[in-house]
Order: C-alpha cells, then sequence, then structure tokens
C-alpha cells in the first residue's frame, strides 16, 4: 500500500473531478503529536481504516476507530485527535465536495448519477445519521481502493467509473447506516424513530423514497409493513401526524392559518383547508374560532 | 338495513369495527397513534391524534364498507383502555398530553398511599388497586408536581371522555372506566369523598357519570356531514376494554372465567360481588349496577415473548416478527412439557397480580448441560403462562371455576391455548375470528337497541366454537414443576429488590446516550 495524498487545485490527478477535494491513504509507523489537528472542513469526508486503531474526536466527541471501520464526517463537523496525535496504523479517505441548498439540504452534485428525489433522500439519511461511525463496512474500502487505482490507471473510462465508485460509495453508507440503526428485528422501536424524525421534520415535503430509506427498507416493503402496523399507508399516516399539530397550533391565538399550514408540511394554505375539512368537516378558521371561544 | 359500529380506543391504537344486526362483522379496519416516553417513567399520548386517527379511521371504514352497501349506522359504541387520564382548560382543549395507564410517575405516591390505612380502605371503596396506573394518583402527583397544570384544569377526563367531547360536545363518563379511576365507590356508585379529598378536587372536576348504555350526546354536524351520518345516529358511552372483553366471552356469573393475554394479560371473572382481598391483589370494576368484573392483571405477557423473539428470533425477513415467531413455536414444540425442568419467572416489567412486586426481575431457573436454545423457547412461553395460571389460583380461592375462555393475540396462538388447557386443566374455549372487546360493545349496543332483554341475557347467548381439551398427564408435569415456579416467586423477593437496586444504580452512572438528530 502506497502512501500519498491528492488535493483539489494542487494535484493534476483531480482536475477533472472538481468534486473530489482530497483522496489519500496514510501509513504511520511510530506516534507522532501535532499531526493530526481537530479541523472542520466543507465537504463530507469518510475515512476508512486498514489496520491499528485510532481515537478520534468528531463534534467533540470521543471514537476509537478499527480496521474495517468507517467514520464519516459531515460539512461542518469538528474532526481530529486530541493534542493532534497520530496513532500507528493505516487509513484511506475521500473528502467529497457537496452542494449544499438554501434550504439546508445536502446534494451529492451534478457529477451524480442519483435522481434528484434520491440524492436528496441520501443527503437526507446523512443529515439526519446520529452515529458517525459505522463499523464492520469492507465494501467502502474496496470502493475508495478502486477509485485510488482508477485515478492513477487512467485507464478507458476512468472518469465515468470513478464516479460510479463515488456514487456507490454515497449508497453503500447510506444502507448501512440504516441497517446499522435498524437491525429488522423491531418494527414498533424503527417505526417510533422515524416518527419522531417526521415530526421534528414536519414542515420538509417528505417523499416515500426519502422515508423507507430512513429505515432501511426498499419503498414496497416499506409501505406494506407500515400499512400492517399502522392501518395507514405511509403518506397518510404523516398526513395524521400533520393534521393533529395543525390542531394543537390551531388552538393558539398567535400563529396565522397559512404558516400553520406550512409549519405542518401542506403545500398551501389551500391544500392544508381542504385536507384538513375532508377530515374533520370544519376548515381551518371555523375550527379555530370554534376552540378559541370560551365555552 | 341497520348496522353497529364498535371503537375501540386500546393502548397502541384505534380498532372500529361494524357489526350488522346480526352479531355479523361487515368490515373493520385499525390505526396507530404512538405512546411518547419522554421522560423515564412517564408514558403519553396525543389526544389530538387519537382524534384524527379516530376520524380517519371511521371514514375509510365507512367508505369502504357501511356507504356503498347502503347500511345505516344505528349506533356508535365506544370502549377504551382504562386507567387514562386527560386535563383540559375551560374551553376543553387539552393541557398537555394525555397520561397512559403504563405510565409510573406517581410511583412514590402509590407506595405511600398502598401501605396507609387509607389506601386499603380506598382500595375497598374504590376497587381499583393502588398503583401509579390508577387516575387517583396521578391527578395527585399533578396536583403536588405540577402545580400551573393543576390550576388551569377545568375536567380531568379519560381519553374516551375527551374523545366524545370532541364529537358531541358533552363530558361523559361511564361506570366501567369511571371505576377505574380509583375515585368512585363502586358499592353506592357515586364518587367517593375521601379519594375526591386525596386527590384534592371536588366532583365538578370531573365529567358527569352515566351508565354504560347511555347516549352521549348527538353528533355535531359538522361531523354527521363529513362522515355521512345522520343526525340521529346514537352515540353510546360504552364502557372499558377488560369489562368488554369478558362480557364479549360471554363470561358471566359463577363457574366461568377468562383469560386476556395481548402484551399485557389479565384473568378475570364476572359476578354480582366483589372480589374482597386483604393483599389487594385484584381490581373491582362495574360493568353496570349489579354486576362486577374482578380479576388480576400482569405486565409480562405478549410483550415477553415478542421480546424474547427479538433476541434470539430468526429475522431473515426484516421486520416479519410474526413469522419468527412461529418459528419458535414450531422449535418449542419439539421440547418435552416442563422443558426437561428448566423455569422461567417472566417479571421483566416489575409485576402486578398476583405478587404486586414492581423490583421483581426475569430468571432462568434449572439451567442444566443438557439444556438447549429450544429449551429457552419453550420454558419462556410456560413461564408466561404459569403466571397467569397463578392468577387464575388465587381467583379461585374465591370463585369456582369450571371452563375458561381466551382471548388476546398471544393467548390464542394455539400452542399457547393448549397449554393452557393442560395447566388449568380445564376446557378453554375461544372465538378465533375477531376481537372480544368489540363483541362485547356488540352486545352492548345490541342491547340497549332492544334485541336482547338484558346483557345477562346477551352474555348466555355468546358461543366459542372452539374447544381445547386439557391432557391430564401434562397438567401433571405443569402442576410439579408449578409449584417450584411458585415458591421462586415469593423466594426471591430480597434478590429481587437488590438487584433492581444495583441496575438502578449502575444506569445511573452510564453516561446518557446521545441521541442527536441533525440538520
Amino acid at each position: 500500500m502506497n502512501q500519498f495524498v491528492l488535493q483539489h487545485g494542487k494535484s493534476a490527478e483531480l482536475r477533472l473531478f472538481p468534486h473530489l477535494l482530497e483522496v489519500g491513504t496514510k501509513k504511520n509507523v511510530s506516534i507522532h503529536l501535532n499531526t493530526f489537528p481537530t479541523t472542520t472542513a466543507e465537504g463530507i469526508r469518510i475515512y476508512y481504516i486498514i489496520e491499528g486503531k485510532f481515537e478520534w474526536r468528531i463534534d467533540h466527541q470521543s471514537y476509537v476507530v478499527y480496521p474495517g471501520d468507517v467514520a464519516i464526517v459531515l460539512p461542518g463537523i469538528s474532526f481530529g485527535s486530541d493534542n493532534g496525535v497520530l496513532e500507528i496504523g493505516a487509513f484511506t479517505w475521500v473528502h467529497l465536495g457537496i452542494q449544499k441548498m438554501e434550504n439546508g439540504h445536502i446534494l451529492p452534485g451534478k457529477w451524480s448519477g442519483l435522481s434528484e428525489s434520491e440524492g436528496a433522500a441520501i443527503g437526507k439519511m446523512l443529515s439526519l445519521n446520529s452515529s458517525p461511525i459505522l463499523s464492520r463496512f469492507d465494501e467502502a474500502g474496496k470502493i475508495l481502493k478502486c477509485i485510488h487505482a482508477e485515478l492513477f490507471g487512467h485507464e478507458i473510462g476512468y472518469q465515468a467509473r470513478i464516479n460510479h465508485q463515488l456514487d456507490d460509495l454515497l449508497i453503500q453508507v447510506t444502507r448501512h447506516m440504516t441497517r446499522q440503526s435498524h437491525p429488522g428485528r423491531d418494527f414498533p422501536k424503527t417505526f417510533m424513530r422515524l416518527e419522531e424524525v417526521l415530526r421534528e421534520n414536519l414542515s420538509h415535503q417528505w417523499t416515500v423514497e426519502e422515508m423507507a430509506a430512513l429505515v432501511g427498507l426498499g419503498t414496497t416493503l416499506f409501505t406494506e409493513r407500515v400499512k400492517s402496523y399502522s392501518g395507514f399507508s405511509p403518506i397518510n399516516y404523516l398526513i395524521n401526524i400533520r393534521i393533529s399539530e395543525a390542531i394543537k397550533l390551531l388552538k393558539r391565538p398567535d400563529i396565522s392559518v397559512t404558516d400553520i399550514a406550512l409549519d405542518t408540511g401542506f403545500y398551501s394554505s389551500q391544500h392544508f383547508s381542504t385536507t384538513f375539512k375532508k377530515l374533520t368537516g370544519y376548515r381551518p378558521s371555523e375550527f379555530r374560532k370554534n376552540h378559541l371561544r370560551n365555552i | 338495513m341497520k348496522c353497529i359500529i364498535t371503537i375501540e380506543l386500546g393502548t397502541n391504537g384505534i380498532r372500529v369495527f361494524a357489526f350488522d344486526l346480526s352479531g355479523r362483522v361487515i368490515g373493520s379496519m385499525k390505526g396507530y397513534y404512538p405512546t411518547f416516553h419522554t421522560e423515564p417513567d412517564h408514558s403519553e399520548q396525543d389526544p389530538e391524534q387519537i382524534f384524527i386517527t379516530t376520524l380517519y379511521v371511521m371514514k375509510n371504514l365507512l367508505n369502504e364498507y357501511i356507504h356503498p352497501k347502503k347500511y345505516k349506522v344505528a349506533c356508535i359504541c365506544f370502549s377504551a383502555a382504562m386507567h387514562s387520564l386527560l386535563a383540559v382548560d375551560k374551553n376543553g382543549n387539552p393541557l398537555g398530553n394525555a397520561i397512559t395507564w403504563s405510565d409510573n410517575r406517581a410511583k412514590k405516591e402509590a407506595l405511600e398511599l398502598r401501605n396507609s390505612k387509607a389506601g386499603k380502605n380506598l382500595y375497598a371503596a374504590t376497587g381499583t388497586p393502588i398503583h401509579p396506573m390508577s387516575p387517583l394518583l396521578k391527578i395527585a402527583w399533578i396536583k403536588s408536581r405540577d402545580k400551573e397544570r393543576f390550576k388551569l384544569t377545568s375536567k380531568f377526563l379519560s381519553i374516551k371522555s375527551y374523545i366524545i367531547h370532541q364529537l358531541t360536545g358533552e363530558y361523559k363518563i361511564d361506570y366501567s372506566i369511571a371505576s377505574a379511576t380509583g375515585l368512585l365507590n363502586i358499592h353506592n356508585i357515586t364518587w367517593e369523598a375521601d379519594a375526591l379529598q386525596y386527590a384534592g378536587i371536588t366532583a365538578a372536576k370531573l365529567p358527569d357519570l352515566v351508565p354504560v348504555f347511555a347516549n352521549a350526546g348527538k353528533l355535531k354536524k359538522a361531523y354527521q356531514q363529513s362522515l355521512g351520518l345522520s343526525a340521529d345516529t346514537k352515540i353510546l358511552v360504552g364502557s372499558s376494554d377488560g369489562c368488554l372483553a369478558t362480557l364479549g366471552d360471554g363470561v358471566n356469573g359463577e363457574g366461568n372465567a377468562t383469560i386476556t393475554i395481548e402484551d399485557s394479560g389479565a384473568v378475570r371473572v364476572m359476578g354480582p360481588a366483589v372480589l374482597k382481598d386483604e393483599q389487594m391483589r385484584f381490581f373491582n370494576y362495574l360493568l353496570t349496577e349489579n354486576s362486577y368484573v374482578s380479576g388480576g392483571p400482569t405486565n409480562n405477557g405478549g410483550n415477553i415473548f415478542e421480546w424474547f423473539t427479538r433476541q434470539f428470533g430468526d429475522f431473515t425477513h426484516p421486520y416479519d416478527i410474526e413469522h419468527s415467531t412461529q418459528q419458535l413455536i414450531e422449535e418449542a414444540s419439539q421440547v418435552p412439557v416442563g422443558s426437561d425442568g428448566l423455569l422461567f419467572l417472566p417479571y421483566l416489567l416489575g409485576e402486578r397480580a398476583p405478587i404486586w412486586n414492581a423490583n421483581a426481575r426475569g430468571t432462568y431457573f434449572g439451567l442444566n448441560i443438557k439444556h438447549e436454545r429450544k429449551h429457552f423457547v419453550r420454558a419462556t412461553i410456560e413461564g408466561i403462562l404459569y403466571e397467569i395460571y397463578s392468577i387464575g389460583k388465587s381467583l379461585a380461592e374465591q370463585r369456582t371455576i369450571k371452563s375458561l375462555s381466551v382471548n388476546g393475540s398471544f393467548g390464542t396462538i394455539p400452542f399457547c391455548t393448549q397449554m393452557l388447557a393442560n395447566m388449568f386443566n380445564k376446557p378453554v374455549r375461544l372465538r378465533q375470528q375477531f376481537h372480544s372487546v368489540s363483541f362485547g360493545a356488540w352486545l352492548l349496543s345490541a342491547t340497549e337497541m332492544g334485541i336482547y332483554k338484558s346483557l345477562d341475557e346477551a352474555a348466555r347467548t355468546v358461543e366459542l366454537p372452539d374447544v381445547y381439551k386439557p391432557d391430564k398427564q401434562h397438567h401433571a408435569v405443569y402442576a410439579d414443576y408449578f409449584s417450584i415456579f411458585e415458591k421462586l416467586s415469593s423466594k426471591l423477593f430480597d434478590e429481587f429488590e437488590a438487584i433492581g437496586n444495583l441496575q438502578q444504580k449502575y444506569a445511573m452512572t452510564e453516561e446518557p446516550v446521545k441521541q442527536k438528530i441533525k440538520l
């Protein structure tokens, strides 16, 4: 294994890949101080451990990583080790530039072959994930190795191949994340977690793909499981939560109906009004009037 | 053609059935609502989501089964889980979430009251065991720990009372749900003065007390329109899930008992007299003026086998717990009766009846080198059912039990039903196709409509078609092992407390797991 570092703007190898901010492999044979300082970066950073054992700090939390583990550092998150210590061992990494939308969502970028909705779902998954360490994830190591080989090999089609591999890396990381947090045993717990995420991001225009990806199932199986567990299709369940939250907000005099509609994820106050009336028999404004009145 | 709709507001969700006037099911639907555990010991549900889910499921059921076939809904009858509490302000708007039966926040208050003379008297008067589940203790908790909410509260409702208030504008509580609040004197059916005083409220803070047959008012116009129901649709206040499951199985009078095993479980009898118990082990709830549903509840039912399945089951099909459960039951059936001497105490969630010990913990006992994985599977099921048997045995001190019925998702698994028949050495009857609770609500509605003269007559018509007959040899083996099971469950009292304390001590020193959701 050869050590190397390629950086955007410095290394000719990366000229065709503006989204590849840094690629490298490091083998460290003795402990060094002040060589692995804490930094934050714009892109997403993915590290795969080849040998040894490292104690790293991600977003102020300490983690020990072992061979086969992957550390995922999101844009703007601090990453490094205490006193800049670099322990003995080897690892390989990639820093990937990522498109940040105005609403805070992240997307892979134009180079990616992922469809827009899938790209958004992956971005959402990455930003919602609570554990930055993915364990026993050899697949990631293989993909990084392949990217390195293609970067130096320059064989025909290498540009497309590298971008494919990067897509594959994002896909595998996302799938591994959901499988790690949802081992497929406890649907009530998984559904509860999904519920929490939906509630905390109620204004987001959730798609079934995104929800399914969050629990690590394909959309067909996901829809089936949700239906048999909750009695509702995923979208109808979401509407259920939206209206329930809207009712609570309507009982407070200080928020406009339009704001309530948007906060709870309806496209418009018209859309809100129609859905609300269909279910409850009242228009939101009528409902509000009835409930603010002293009985 | 007329039909009857029953609405069951359960612990995990709502179940709505439509029946025709002969008791045949036209259709059914369910809808889940979540339980929030925002703090340790807290267990809450969102009243607005329960209400919206109720409307949503009702609407779907009406549109799919009732309106296309031109049925006319004559009556809608409610049942609900017991012991819930919801505070509302003077406009009827909820002050926070509803607190469910499994909420333990009032455990300190409960322990103090249970060990006092006043507690004994309250139990004898109200029939509700002194336990954190009781709304009596929940109100007392709000009074002392959440003074702002207590001050703003205009009414303390049950979840069912809230849903009915949304639909009709009236505040009602039926005898059954009221008798599970710890606030009702079940002998003279008035609010118990000492209980009100303990809770720090007057009767004006509670909904109107009405019999289970009472009309809960007229459906509001908006809901008549959105649901497509006529103004003369009767809304029956109905009863509780426990009372209706007993009625629905036709269990009435001497000789009969019913076993319910869902997540948790209970053994119940029904009759004209209450069960008195110095040790306060049994509940006595009211169905009507002269009929009491009495029995003992367990915390550890199907949820314990679900726990086992999640830990040790095969999940090659993700999230398919039914498949995994079935495989384990097949494994268990390969093991001899009595699991070759491996015993399991199922107290993973502490225990209510019959030992009433919140510190109790699970135990596998009698393990030897020949035991295999499959023995654990069978022992786990046997342990859960020994506990049910143990409740039944304590009831048999006061009532003769000749035959049993069983309901609930875990109890009606054929392997479990047969095991119950063998343990009790009595025939066990059941009805596979639908929920006993909803059928009980149908019997109640049908009686109100004059199809039956009385609930007694209605209960007598119930026929449970499937019968599991006991096997005497199996019974003898179970009886031998049960005597050790029973001894262990009381003998380990000190050790249960000691291990519980250690678990709490070391749980507190552990760093809290950080669950961050970034955006």
